[in-house]
């Protein structure tokens, strides 16, 4: 599946559109074509999707499939975030029969007690923890990070039943780097002042990639790319959408943010910049590429579940204000995802600090207050406004 | 936050043991000398996580526990300003309130006088008490499992402004990847201990370098010495507890947890559980429970509901139940004092760090759940489902189908929080509580 279809091909971005919101259907169609070869579920947000890829496996990081939680309820409690428990659910439904593994990279206690789940209740898939370092400034981090990644192509290998060689495992590097850095360019773009590509649009996309093939997906992005022209900002209020670790935000908060007066022109969600931030060192031995890209992300774009004592997420946030032009903030916080709970407060003092209006959003799950977010949307788009100097 | 107890109509139908009243008195003492510690010139390190206090002993140091503070604050219903001042500062509510509660201290501490400013009717002492912790010259992280409990200090640090140096930890979590992972077996159990035993020893080196003491490794084997002997007292005070009916409950080993967590390692600790474990056996050698009319034998599973200690110890005892053990006490503290050998305590210390109840996979939890009713002969579970931690709650459900479908031991859940009151409900632990006695009754009578 290296090239695009027809019908793709005649409007790529519609595509890209349906795989974001419907992955089920774009991994069958990979099995079907692809009948010896496996399909591996990954958990965000750190999984380096490379080394299944250089075995021949599809590595699908598990989106949140938006169905409401039914008989997760009995494995997971309420209180646990919304992908989690979706999650639970899936596993908990036969949903989770997409996937002949899981690999999780990730140590959130959330993501781990679903995982757990999954591991009950899905006997035939094995599931694999490989815990990459989480806290980035211990001594010999760097060495823990390496025997990680070894364990985890180890572990790749005898999932898939082949040798992960290093020339594959460069291909599958160019093939995720390429992908990665065509998106990036549309959000530089976007954060320079072109507004061609709305929010939900470069999310469909994000979204998209986070499931395919990096070859496929870049074949029908670079039609979308090519397709496009670029489009200047107007003088509506620059927004920095910021956080929602792990999953999408409903579609439709995005929609009223640009619908309540505002343009978005950055973020740091995670189906957004923070999953394309950073790329691996093609100039590097694989092996040293992929543990460096991950010893290196948190520095391109600090993450809440990582601790780091001279990386700053509100630092990160300030600075990347400064360069989109950004007029205010939007917070959009998981309900009980705690990483996010814990770093909120360090966000909104720095952003205080700086005159920078915000407003904080907890999404759920299940249903959006969506009048409430645009009355409070609303507010925030007028006291930006009374930010702006009187003659621009 | 707090809320006030309702008054209890019943008579209360437990019978305590004396000896923690001694151990009440040693933690009182405890944290007035931490209180004052500054005074005496003491640098002081505050911590999280797995008990570090013998090597801050043996390295000079005062030391605070933070989820030790929090608790207490909570225990003695005065968590509010703290949790105030954390709400102020933009802690949200569902965060873990140890971690709210003791990151409200922080913010306190370093707000000083400005902490007794929130408004509220007799805060003022209260926040006093929580600014009163003294300001740390040292953070050290050492939470195994629970991924909040590293963040928590990482954030206590930006709290702080950076200017408080701090160490980190950092533990596997023992997921049982392998065919040979188990309790306290397997590769993926000797790799990791190693590797927490290496991070000791750079501890050890870093806070000697920064607070410029000279490490005492006399003091550190004399303390572990006493500490194992402590544990090994508890181990056999808690073995006695089979009995039945139970001379001790689940409520006298958590008022027992504060002197195994944090007091120093010293002969008055090991006094204090000779005197547990001896009172423990006086009341089997008498015929003196742990409740009146024991009737029900229930296991308990989760993190400790702080601001209802003595509320819950009376209210299982008016329905004739006996909380036997529960994974907070019999799983946790160092529950394997075989594992240090006290010429050389590093590596069994790194081990029971790596030990904490929520560092394992649900398969070792499930074995250890499992094997703990059957050895307490337990009639059911109670599982506390704790509000904000997610740690202790994730996996609970898989424990309760476990429990039923390999033991025939029914269970229920209610709803509470480590350090936070307003999530307990009442309503829903007596009723469902009231509903299992009965299905017990019941499965008893058709037994019979
Ligand atoms: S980081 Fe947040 S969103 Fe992700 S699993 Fe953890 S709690 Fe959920
Ligand atoms: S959530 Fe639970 S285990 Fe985690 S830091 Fe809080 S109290 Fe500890």
């Amino acid at each position: 599946m290296d090239r695009p279809d027809t019908a793709d091909a005649a409007d790529p971005l519609a595509a890209l559109r349906s795989i974001a919101r419907d992955p089920r259907s774009y991994v069958q169609r990979w099995r079907e074509e692809h009948p010896d070869r496996k399909v591996l579920g990954v958990l965000p947000m750190n999984f380096p999707r490379e080394l299944a890829h250089a075995a021949g496996v599809l590595p699908v990081i598990v989106p949140d499939d938006q169905q409401p939680v039914t008989e997760g309820r009995a494995f997971l409690p309420e209180f646990y975030c919304g992908f989690t428990r979706n999650l639970a659910d899936q596993a908990a439904t036969g949903r989770f029969d997409l996937y002949d593994g899981l690999f999780v990279a990730d140590h959130c206690i959330q993501l781990l007690g679903a995982t757990d789940i999954v591991r009950e209740l899905e006997p035939r898939a094995p599931v694999f923890l490989g815990q990459l370092i989480s806290s980035l400034s211990d001594r010999g981090a760097g060495a823990k990070i390496a025997e990680m990644v070894a364990t985890l192509r180890a572990e790749v290998e005898a999932f898939a039943g082949t040798e992960v060689t290093d020339a594959a495992l460069a291909a599958s590097i160019r093939a995720f780097n390429r992908d990665r850095s065509l998106i990036r360019r549309l959000f530089d773009a976007r954060a320079a002042g072109d507004c061609a590509f709305g929010p939900v649009e470069l999310q469909d996309i994000v979204a998209s990639a986070q499931v395919m093939d990096p070859d496929e997906h870049h074949a029908l992005l670079s039609a979308v790319v090519a397709g496009r022209a670029p489009r200047t900002r107007d003088d509506r209020i620059r927004v920095h959408l910021s956080g929602h670790l792990c999953h999408a935000p409903r579609r439709e908060l995005l929609e009223v943010i640009e619908e309540a007066g505002a343009v978005v022109v950055d973020d740091d969600l995670w189906t957004g910049r923070r999953y394309l931030q950073t790329d691996l060192d093609e100039s590097l031995p694989p092996m040293t590429a992929v543990a460096e890209w991950y010893a290196g992300r948190n520095v391109a774009l600090p993450c809440p579940t990582r601790v780091q004592h001279d990386v700053d997420w509100d630092q990160w946030l300030l600075a990347a204000a400064e360069r989109s032009g950004a007029e205010a903030v939007v917070h959009l916080m998981p309900k009980f995802c705690e990483p996010h709970m814990l770093y909120y407060p360090e966000l909104r003092r720095a952003l205080e600090a700086a005159g920078i209006p915000q407003l904080l959003i907890e999404t759920e799950h299940e249903g959006i207050p969506l009048e409430s977010f645009r009355t409070r949307l609303e507010a925030l788009i007028e006291r930006s406004h009374r930010n702006r100097p009187a003659y621009a | 936050m707090t809320a006030t107890m309702p008054p209890l109509a019943t008579p209360d139908r437990t019978n305590r043991l004396a000896a923690t009243r001694h151990g009440n008195r040693m933690v009182a003492q405890y944290w007035d000398d931490l209180f004052t510690a500054r005074e005496r010139g003491q640098q002081i390190v505050w911590y999280n996580g797995g008990a570090l206090n013998p090597i801050f002993q043996a390295a000079g140091l005062a030391w605070c526990h933070g989820e030790a503070f929090a608790a207490r604050l909570a225990a003695q219903q005065l968590e509010g300003p703290a949790q105030l001042a954390g709400a102020e500062y933009g802690y949200n509510a569902e965060l873990c309130s140890y971690s709210r509660t003791h990151l409200g201290c922080a913010v306190l501490t370093v707000q000083g006088d400005e902490g007794a400013q929130t408004g509220v009717v007799g805060a003022h002492d209260q926040a006093e008490l929580a600014a009163r912790l003294p300001a740390p010259d040292f953070f050290v992280n050492n939470y195994a499992g629970c991924s909040t409990g590293q963040q928590w200090d990482e954030i206590s640090y930006r709290v702080f402004d950076k200017e408080v140096p701090i160490f980190n930890i950092s533990h596997p979590f023992l997921w049982g990847n392998k065919a040979d992972a188990g309790y306290l077996q397997g590769e993926e159990w000797e790799s990791a201990s190693r590797y927490v035993r290496d991070q000791l020893v750079d501890l050890i080196a870093w806070l000697e370098e920064r607070s410029g003491n000279k490490f005492d490794w006399d003091l550190l084997r004399e303390s572990m010495t006493y500490i194992k002997r402590a544990a090994e007292l508890r181990r056999e005070g808690l073995e006695l507890c089979k009995a039945k009916p139970a001379p001790a409950t689940f409520w006298d080993w958590i008022s027992a947890i504060a002197p195994i967590n944090f007091l120093p390692g010293n002969q008055e600790l090991v006094d204090y559980f000779a005197s547990v474990r001896d009172e423990i056996q006086h009341r089997i050698d008498h015929g003196i429970t742990g409740i009146e009319n024991e009737r029900y034998r229930l296991y308990f599973d989760g993190i400790m509901n702080w601001n209802k200690l003595g509320f819950l110890s009376r209210k299982f005892a008016e329905h004739g139940v006996a909380v036997m053990a529960g994974r907070y006490i019999t799983n946790a503290f160092w529950q394997e004092p075989q594992l240090i050998d006290t010429d050389d305590p590093l590596l069994g210390m790194a081990q029971h760090y790596l030990l904490c109840p929520t560092n394992h996979g649900t398969r070792t939890l499930d074995y250890l759940t499992l094997r703990d009713c059957e050895e307490y002969d337990v009639d059911g579970i109670v599982f506390h489902s704790t509000r904000t931690c997610r740690a202790f709650t994730g996996p609970q459900r898989l424990l309760a189908r476990s429990a039923q479908n390999n033991l025939g031991i029914p269970s229920i859940f209610f709803e509470g929080d480590v350090a936070d009151a307003s999530f307990y409900k009442e309503e829903i632990l007596e009723s469902r509580l009231a509903a299992m006695l009965e299905a017990i009754d019941v499965k008893r009578a058709q037994a019979s």
